[in-house]
């Protein structure tokens, strides 16, 4: 398979469900640490929303779908996690307005117009140990993969180890946004909650795509 | 967790309820959502709409300022979560009057990425929106820094002399403006005794001792400048008073208003106790007092704790400050 169409983007959507549904203890407890301890709640309420949603949609067009999926996750959870992810999947459909299939170009426009977005949203940039640390990375893997016109699984392998690598990195940086930066240095050591759950969103896409090479 | 309530997960929409029913006159929903409170009866033609938005747990902030010569609409988080960015849509549509939409809310993350979301979205809408953070929390980043403070009590302040001004129809840039300069000669500092309970979590996020305080803490919990052993008051107001003056900085001769808050558990006694001082450190300074406000304008549910805030006026502010006002939760006649 070298193109996602709706039933993919479907799939994936229940595959992120369940990941994030996976680990909604681990995002609680890594939220209580230095955040107010609900991001696995938030999480799982606006995944769970999501894919309610994308189930009973009879939206054509991935991008749109995807789109639509971000306004219900706004709706649905408006924390700050819920809202940037919600910005991400909005603006990142919004992207893939016009096209009908997504290959490995369209995936990285979605990638990097997603956390592009959020980083606007959130007004932040890669290095302040947040979501952005391990999706930009993966946005970059991506490009990187599209432009040399690899396959599909070869960009979104690529993209998840850039993930996996980033939030490695990010666990040693200090924070600087929202609740966790009264912390300053005692951050540094300690895994991001964000940086965690945009692992998820990327391992979501991997797992549906690793799934249908056969 | 001791507190008068039903489901918990119910907590703010019965709250809302009751809001509704017990001033029906004052406040109504937009089509029925409890989330999206706008002031009762039909809007003034070609008024500046003023909204703000936030978390329940702090009433009468946010909700309890819509009402006469006060703002416009308000959208209702969940107990210390932003409301949605829909609702704020959705508030902003209601109150539009032909002249622009004011939002004044704290600067906090989620509020304002909600916020932001809103405003791209009225103006889509064809409405134009303004925006204005309050951050005057002396304690929550140093000066030079002020960007990144947190929105507490003074925020009443805003509102006031924003409402004001928009009542008597000054354009929307006026009313930003208006809104701009109060919160830049605002500052409030703060201290709590003792932790509050979100009604979901069904405990507290952190511990206060039992002769413990902590100077500068948070309405959420926030941590603060210090932790220490319980002071007597006028050594709680000194200590204050020596941070919020130093930082605009007040100076002999400045007039100001004044505000008393407390956290949701502190009587009016202790205030009364903390406004003596507090008028004494000022006389001393040679700033003169206009008014005092006491009570509860910013809460943190069943906190104990209280804060001081200090507004520089100048003729402008004063003579908004001094207008009346009418809301269920905030009554002034002409000053």
């Amino acid at each position: 398979m070298n193109q996602l169409k709706i039933g993919d983007i479907k799939s994936i959507i229940h595959q992120i469900k369940i990941i994030v549904d996976q680990h909604q203890d681990m995002l609680m407890e890594l939220d209580s640490v230095m955040g107010d301890g609900d991001l696995g709640f938030t999480m799982t309420k606006a995944f769970s929303a999501a894919q309610t949603e994308s189930d009973i949609s009879v939206e054509m067009i991935p991008g749109k779908l995807l789109m639509h999926l971000g306004m219900i996750i706004a709706k649905t959870s408006p924390s700050t996690m819920g809202t940037l992810i919600a910005t991400g999947f909005m603006k990142g459909g919004k992207a893939l307005e016009q096209v009908h299939e997504i290959g490995s170009e369209e995936l990285a426009v979605f990638l990097e117009t997603f956390v592009k977005s959020i980083m606007d949203r959130g007004k932040s940039v890669p290095g302040n140990k947040t979501i952005i640390d391990t999706l930009y990375p993966a946005a970059l893997a991506l490009r990187a993969s599209a432009n040399e016109l690899q396959p599909l699984i070869t960009g979104i392998t690529a993209a998840r180890s850039a993930a996996m690598k980033g939030l490695e990195d990010s666990t040693q940086m200090k924070a600087q946004h929202g609740r966790a930066a009264y912390y300053q240095d005692n951050s540094i050591g300690k895994q991001d909650g964000g940086a965690t759950v945009g692992t998820y969103i990327i391992e979501g896409f991997y797992q549906h795509i690793a799934k249908s090479q056969n | 967790m001791k507190k008068i309530m039903n489901n918990p997960v119910h907590f703010v929409d019965e709250m809302l309820q009751g809001i509704l029913i017990s001033h029906p006159n004052q406040l109504t929903t937009v089509s029925g959502n409890l989330r999206c409170i706008i002031k009762g009866g039909s809007g003034k033609k070609n008024k500046v709409g003023l909204a703000t938005g936030g978390g329940s747990g702090h009433l009468p902030l946010f909700l309890g300022y819509v009402g006469e010569g006060l703002l416009d609409g308000c959208a209702v988080g969940g107990v210390f979560q932003s409301p949605s960015s829909d609702q704020m849509l959705e508030v902003t549509k209601a109150i539009h009057q032909g002249a622009g939409v004011l939002y004044i809310y704290g600067n906090y993350g989620g509020d304002i990425m909600n916020f932001d979301m809103a405003a791209e979205m009225a103006d889509m809408e064809g409405i134009k929106v303004e925006q204005v953070i309050a951050g005057e929390d002396v304690a929550s980043a140093p000066k030079g820094e002020e960007g990144k403070r947190r929105g507490v009590a003074g925020i009443f302040y805003a509102f006031k002399i924003a409402g004001a001004l928009a009542d008597e129809l000054a354009s929307l840039p006026e009313v930003k403006r208006i809104a701009e300069k109060t919160c830049a000669n605002v500052r409030t500092m703060g201290v709590a005794l003792t932790p509050c309970i979100v009604p979901e979590a069904g405990k507290a996020s952190f511990s206060l001792g039992e002769n413990e305080m902590e100077i500068g803490m948070g309405i959420h919990g926030e941590p603060g400048i210090r932790r220490g052993v319980l002071q007597k008051s006028d050594e709680i107001v000194q200590q204050m008073a020596d941070k919020i003056l130093v930082d605009l900085p007040y100076e002999k001769g400045d007039e100001v208003s004044i505000l008393l808050n407390g956290l949701g558990a502190t009587p009016k006694e202790e205030l009364y106790i903390m406004a003596m001082k507090i008028h004494q450190l000022l006389k001393e300074k040679g700033i003169r007092v206009f008014n005092t406000y006491v009570g509860e304008f910013a809460t943190s549910m069943e906190m104990a704790g209280a804060s001081i805030s200090v507004l520089k006026l100048d003729e402008e502010l004063k003579r908004l400050l001094s207008k009346p006002a009418n809301s269920p939760f905030f009554t002034q006649f002409q000053l």
